[in-house]
């Protein structure tokens, strides 16, 4: 699978701009501040439907437009799938394929597999629990497309039953048999998607691991454990033990809304053991593991976003990051970079074929190979 | 809009409040009006007026009514056995138009939703619990929309309605009539598979 071109009008910084991309390896250079990102992003758009910094349709407009519109065109098993989104922030927002709009966003997810590296993944272990979840639902959204339905279903329903619990505390009126309409309407997609969070996990480690040894060259043990009170307690009976607290708390205390992910090294909790490097190493080896399975499970080989890593990352990890690209096995991969230089470098020890882009304030120009 | 009539103005408004009518629309229907007879005007007036005056909630089964009990609930012929509930009138109105049933309805008035505000108190589920209750009462038909408001919806009120010898039941979902399976959408289509029927023959459901 790969993208042939890809068109963005008003899209961040950029008014009108056409991209056509080598099936194989995209570089875009440019200071910082240009717009590298936003293309990655704009990929990234078209594949998820959504942005990959989690930002509101609303600030991914150019500035002063009302609109955005994004179209790419991607060989898929020898078809051809032209996506195009157009959205206008908080009025409309239509993705279509191949001329036919989808009746739900959702839908969209895992045609087109992605995985972005970002400089800033290392938010993966150091923030709360909801970005390991993201992690989590992001990857398996992309594997399994009812789980992305249950994971919607679950969390209108618990959205319903928050509202409720809030209600039923403001007026001072319990209502037992709609709150227990609740649980029994959590019970289906929370079980479905507990099964398959812990179903993923067991494949998922020991690429994990492999991933992690490659790219830190250490041979320490490193962990990832599902950690979820639904391991030992069926949900059922969780919510049921709950009820009481939920009713305090005003909002639901037990489910899979609640799962984390146990990031460790040698034992200890990553965020507060782990050096700098092992924390970039790990989280590096989160997303390769992540880029891997997705290859294995999907028919088609995901699309692999590379945002300004090779300036945040030290040159060691760098050497075996590129060492793993080269080894092949990796689909087409887009890379911003700052320096012509090094970027250079880097495509020629490729040996493969490639198109570079100089970006500039918003605009990207082609730079012919000489 | 420049108007020239201050009259002509707050028809235009009056009209625009009603839902589907835009600005245009509006003057397109008040010039028309304007052109019209002045007795032809006081007639359609007074035809919305009088059925607003008139109008009234059915006691029974909250359906729109001119008297205190409606035509469907006053009708001996109908099977009162039986209780259809739906969220709206408009629901009422599909359901008869199929021909196919004969018994009474209940009409909710919305389906519950907290983030809405909408609990069961500012439902008709009250009244429908003592109608099922009171007795001769066979059969509690949901037919309500299938969303999770709804399902939250016949949940609650199969709990609340413990009565005995009166089965809850659900109006059918999956393929549509005529329709072409590959273009059912994927959630439909699988539920309808996991719900297959016994085949019966002869296309009789």
């Amino acid at each position: 699978m790969h993208l042939q071109y890809f068109i963005l009008t008003n899209f961040k910084n950029y008014e009108s701009q056409r991209i056509d991309c080598s099936s194989q390896l995209n570089c875009f250079l440019g200071r910082n501040g240009m717009g590298k990102t936003n293309l990655l992003d704009a990929i990234y758009y078209l594949c998820l439907g959504k942005s990959h910094f989690n930002l509101p349709d609303s600030l991914l407009a150019r500035h002063g437009a009302d609109f955005f519109r994004l179209e790419g065109c991607f060989t898929l098993e020898g078809r051809q799938e032209r996506i195009v989104a157009k959205v206008i922030p908080r009025k409309k927002k239509e993705l279509e394929r191949n001329n036919l709009p989808y009746q739900r966003l959702s839908e969209h997810v895992g045609l087109l597999p992605v995985v972005m590296i970002a400089p800033d993944d290392t938010y993966l272990a150091t923030e709360g629990s909801e970005a390991r979840r993201r992690f989590l639902d992001n990857t398996l959204s992309q594997l399994d497309n009812d789980y992305l339905q249950q994971l919607i279903t679950y969390n209108k329903v618990l959205q319903q039953r928050n509202a409720l619990l809030k209600q039923m505390a403001d007026s001072g009126r319990y209502n037992a048999a709609l709150t227990e309409a609740y649980d029994l309407q959590l019970l289906g997609p929370g079980r479905a998607i507990h099964q398959a969070r812990q179903a993923f996990m067991g494949r998922f480690h020991g690429l994990l691991q492999e991933k992690y040894r490659i790219i830190s060259g250490q041979a320490e043990a490193i962990d990832c454990a599902y950690d979820s009170r639904l391991n030992e307690t069926p949900f059922d009976q969780l919510l049921e033990e709950s009820r009481e607290k939920d009713r305090i708390l005003q909002r639901t205390t037990a489910g899979i809304h609640r799962d984390d992910l146990n990031l460790s090294i040698g034992g200890y909790p990553l965020k507060r053991f782990a050096s700098q490097g092992q924390l970039k190493s790990f989280v590096l080896a989160l997303r390769l593991a992540q880029y891997r399975l997705l290859q294995v499970e999907k028919k088609a080989i995901p699309i692999l976003l590379l945002d300004d890593i090779f300036d945040k990352l030290d040159n060691e990890r760098v050497r075996r990051l590129l060492g793993l690209l080269l080894e092949g096995g990796f689909g087409q991969t887009f890379i911003t970079d700052t320096d012509e230089n090094r970027l250079s470098a880097i495509v020629e020890h490729f040996g493969r074929d490639y198109v570079k882009y100089a970006v500039e304030n918003g605009t990207a120009t082609k730079i012919q190979a000489p | 809009m420049n108007f020239s009539s201050k009259l002509i103005e707050e028809a235009v408004s009056a009209f625009a409040s009603l839902p589907g009518i835009g600005r245009k629309t509006a003057l397109r229907l008040v010039l028309h009006l304007a052109r019209q007879q002045p007795e032809a005007v006081e007639q359609f007036a007074e035809a919305v007026a009088k059925m607003r005056r008139g109008i009234r909630e059915c006691e029974r089964c909250h359906n729109l009514s001119d008297t205190p009990v409606c035509n469907i609930c006053a009708d001996p012929r109908r099977d009162q056995s039986l209780i259809c509930v739906v969220e709206g009138i408009r629901d009422v109105m599909a359901i008869e138009d199929t021909g196919q049933y004969r018994g009474l309805y209940h009409v909710l008035g919305g389906v519950i939703s907290p983030i809405e505000g909408v609990g069961p108190a500012e439902l008709n589920i009250d009244s429908l619990i003592q109608r099922a209750q009171a007795g001769g009462v066979r059969e509690v038909i949901m037919a309500i929309s299938p969303t999770i408001e709804g399902e939250t919806t016949i949940f609650y009120i199969s709990r609340k309605l413990k009565a005995p010898g009166v089965n809850i039941s659900t109006i059918a979902r999956g393929i549509s009539f005529g329709g072409e399976l590959e273009y059912a959408d994927e959630l439909t289509l699988g539920r309808s598979i996991v719900a297959r029927v016994p085949y019966k023959g002869g296309g009789e459901e």
